[in-house]
């Protein structure tokens, strides 16, 4: 267990500190961040939350790395190039090594992604059929399909070391882990804390921290204490009623960014839905979905709900990824204007409304209960009268489960960290049911043969710039087809004090690496 | 006494079973715990590996029947999104809310019982109604406004300790320990205190009701009269008798601030069970909960048992049957 190294991490700890200071060497720096809970695994496969991926990028190294922007470049794997439309060849790093300094091997690749198939994160290795080690450096993937975006997924795919798994064990290896990563596991206190110890062999060069301390603090007024105190020196997710506190205080810098969380509507494209009390479901007619779009401002829910930190967004996906459509925005589309609304709703045959609800959570995402309440006062202008359904992230998930049996309208969260809209539209727009791997979360029965065929286009080159083309297109159809409202995306704000180093990345995963403290 | 023993054993066997099958009815209505643990555009396919993985492809009563028969083999079962022993996550976590629950029941013992002996002697004078007045204060202040008024006051204004965490711990026995280190006390302190209030405020009026009482008793002024010591006969004669109620809810008490501390334990960050039950029930995790809701019920038996001893030792004339 790593407890009972506790003591012996602080001796050495102490006699390395008091050695530097007597040989008058540079100061060891070390960095104590705030999060906002305890991370739950070490192992990649085991899970995934927030807090858990931020120690995965600690420890261990993807083949293809995602930077902070969301751009894809060299990882473990140095290049890579397609031999036929299914197959890839990746070419290893040469001289990386692994924390207990055994060779990383192609091997170890291959025994992820053969690990990684049979674990509970099956679904990250979805597109890929097989690994083969060509030699020690050379690794063969296939994809089931040509699929350009194969570099993307692979940025989420950790790599372990063979030997290292099988010598301490699947379950044992959330409390030994072991990477290639720039930082090693000290020791992992249970809602304690978490002490990383920087690699000094890191194939990209050591770390300039050479300590970071995670401190898992649930509860945001306690997280902003902790931090005017000192005992911290960076937090998550800073509580929007401590932004000016922090920011009138000298010493310390509040620093935001929007994130890629994007909380979409879904509307029941069924002929008949659940909670609708209609023979006929008023969402088939485009001038239904039209008129509850221009009823809803995104704007005052911003600045109302939001306190100004959320960004309207203007497609399903941000404009970093892969089919995003510049220019294109949803809400310019279709701006709020409940006259044009009531008019729409009147020509489509329902001037009196209706009544339908919204299943939303309300622990999920930030204000989603709030955000429930405005969206039925705005709907309650054009008549629809919006029954609330809100309950615990616990429940919803399954609630609201494909074949969504209960669902008319549902408010959720969706991020592409992957920077691939493909990724989204194929799970949550392609038609349900008629091919594996597709259209699994369409919850509202969206269907549209031209928005299929794209998709199959997509997934049917593997070169990335032609697939870009047809996500475009397919985006362009389904700001026409109105199949979701895009709300806004949720913005990430941190508070740091000041000397830290730091650029909030897209996808949230701190990355002490990217980091530097001046004192 | 061992007739009593095998009884209260009986008793606690029930009552862990009931809780095992409420638990186990209540979770199913709380939420699919396989959504928790994949990502949500996972296909049928990896649900139902999933489902296999965690052994949740059979029904509810199946499920049950495993549980129980894992069980009495001393297999509590594994929580779904930790992977661990349900037990282990328990076990290591029981340690750092025992010590701030011990402190807070001590703090609130040797505050209350003297002020209520002194309040409940001298019920007319101001000091009495003062710290009256202030009892109803603890009583009615709730726990997480006290907890972040003590770190601003304490922590960001005066710098005089840390606003959250457990600090410097020692490990004896495989169990991390804060109380021997100063970096540890540091630590405890404002989360101890906090966790004390309600309970030092309950204990002292009880006292103080309980010693109003027997000081018009006659045999009081009687041993007076017999030239005992004013504090003689109040703590010998006026706190023995009028300690059964005090002792009864010292005992729910420190029950109740060991299952559920968790308030206090959110807000100073505290590594404690509170948060694990807190996180399992947000999490669907019907492992974790079961065994700590099993966990609490036997605490709360255990606790029972003693405090029905406690009343043979404070008064002879009862006897347990």
């Amino acid at each position: 267990m790593i407890c009972s190294r506790t003591g012996a991490w602080r001796l050495l700890l102490g006699s390395a500190a008091i050695a530097l200071a007597a040989a008058g060497a540079v100061e060891a720096k070390d960095l104590k961040v705030g999060l906002t809970s305890d991370a739950v695994h070490f192992d990649p496969q085991a899970g995934e939350e927030l807090s858990s991926n931020i120690m995965f990028y600690h420890v261990y190294d993807p083949l293809v790395r995602r930077d902070a922007d969301l751009n894809f470049g060299p990882g473990l794997a140095e290049s890579w190039e397609l031999t036929d439309d299914t197959t890839w060849v990746f070419h290893l790093r040469p001289g990386v090594r692994f924390h207990d300094g055994s060779d990383f091997k192609a091997s170890d690749v291959v025994f992820t992604i053969d690990r990684l198939k049979a674990s509970l994160m099956a679904n990250l290795g979805a597109n890929i059929v097989s690994a083969t080690a060509i030699d020690d450096l050379t690794v063969e993937i296939k994809t089931p399909f040509p699929y350009a975006a194969l570099p993307n997924d692979l940025a989420a795919i950790l790599i372990l070391s063979e030997a290292h798994v099988k010598a301490v064990g699947d379950t044992e290896l959330d409390s030994s882990p072991m990477g290639t990563g720039p930082y090693k596991l000290g020791e992992w206190i249970k809602e304690d804390h978490i002490t990383l110890l920087a690699n000094p062999d890191y194939y990209m060069g050591a770390p300039k921290i050479d300590t970071v301390t995670f401190r898992p603090i649930t509860n945001p007024a306690t997280r902003t204490a902790a931090l005017l105190t000192g005992e911290l020196d960076i937090v998550q997710d800073l509580a929007v009623r401590d932004v000016d506190r922090v920011k009138g205080e000298a010493g310390f810098t509040v620093v935001t960014r929007p994130s890629l969380l994007n909380i979409v509507l879904a509307m029941d494209m069924r002929e008949k839905s659940p909670t609708i009390a209609l023979d006929k479901n008023p969402m088939t007619d485009h001038r239904v979905r039209e008129a509850i779009a221009r009823a809803i401002d995104v704007d005052t829910i911003s600045a109302v709900i939001m306190n100004g930190l959320s960004t309207p967004s203007e497609q399903f996906v941000p404009a970093s990824h892969v089919g995003y459509l510049p220019g294109a925005d949803f809400h310019a589309m279709y701006p709020f204007d409940v006259e044009a609304a009531e008019q729409l709703m009147a020509d489509a045959g329902y001037a009196d409304g209706f009544t339908m609800t919204l299943d939303a959570t309300n622990n999920r995402y930030v204000n989603d209960a709030q955000i429930g309440q405005a969206l039925a006062s705005m709907l309650a202008k054009i008549d629809i009268d919006l029954q609330l359904n809100l309950m615990p992230k616990s429940n919803f998930f399954g609630y609201i489960r494909v074949p969504s049996d209960n669902s008319s309208f549902i408010m959720s969260g969706w991020d592409v960290p992957s920077g691939d809209a493909g990724s989204m539209y194929s799970v949550l727009y392609y038609t349900r049911d008629v091919k594996e791997g597709y259209g699994q979360v369409n919850r509202g029965s969206y269907s549209n043969p031209a928005l299929d065929a794209l998709i199959d286009q997509a997934d049917s080159t593997p070169r990335i710039e032609e697939r870009a083309g047809y996500l475009r297109d397919a985006t362009r159809i389904l700001l026409d087809d109105i199949p979701m409202i895009p709300v806004h995306y949720e913005q990430d704000i941190y508070a740091a004090r000041d000397g830290v180093v730091f650029t909030p990345r897209t996808d949230k995963f701190l990355w002490a690496y990217d980091m530097d403290v001046a004192e | 006494m061992l007739g009593y023993t095998i009884k209260r054993l009986l008793q606690m066997v029930l009552v862990l079973w009931a809780v095992s099958v409420i638990v186990f009815l209540m979770m199913s209505f709380t939420g699919d715990p396989v959504f928790m643990v994949i990502p949500i555009d996972s296909t049928q396919a990896e649900i139902d590996q999933a489902r296999r993985i965690l052994g949740l492809d059979r029904s509810m009563l199946a499920q049950y029947g495993i549980f129980i028969g894992n069980l009495l083999q001393g297999d509590f079962g594994r929580s779904y999104v930790f992977g661990q022993p349900a037990m282990e996550l328990i076990l290591e976590r029981l340690p750092a809310t025992m010590e701030i629950v011990v402190l807070a029941v001590v703090i609130a013992a040797v505050v209350a019982i003297p002020l209520g002996v002194y309040a409940g002697a001298n019920p007319g004078r101001a000091s009495s109604r003062a710290i009256m007045s202030g009892s109803l204060l603890g009583i009615s202040l709730p726990g997480f406004w006290v907890g972040m008024m003590l770190i601003f006051l304490f922590s960001v204004r005066w710098h005089l300790l840390p606003s959250s965490g457990r600090g410097d711990a020692v490990e004896v026995w495989g169990l991390r320990l804060s109380f021997l280190t100063v970096d540890g006390w540091r630590h405890l302190i404002l989360p101890s205190v906090t966790l004390s209030l309600g309970t030092l405020a309950i204990l002292l009026r009880i006292t103080r009701a309980g010693m109003m009482e027997v000081t018009r008793q006659d045999y009081m002024k009687f041993a007076r009269a017999k030239g005992v010591s004013r504090r003689g006969v109040l703590y010998g004669h006026g706190l023995r008798n009028a300690l059964i109620p005090v002792v009864t809810i010292f005992g729910l008490q420190l029950g109740d601030l060991i299952a559920f501390a968790t308030i206090t334990e959110t807000i100073f960050a505290w590594p404690g069970l509170g948060k694990l039950l807190i996180d399992s029930i947000y999490r669907a995790d019907r492992p974790v909960i079961v065994v700590y809701l099993m966990l609490v019920a036997l605490i709360f038996v255990v606790i029972n048992f003693i405090v029905d001893i406690v009343y043979t030792l404070i008064d002879p004339r009862i006897t347990v049957k």
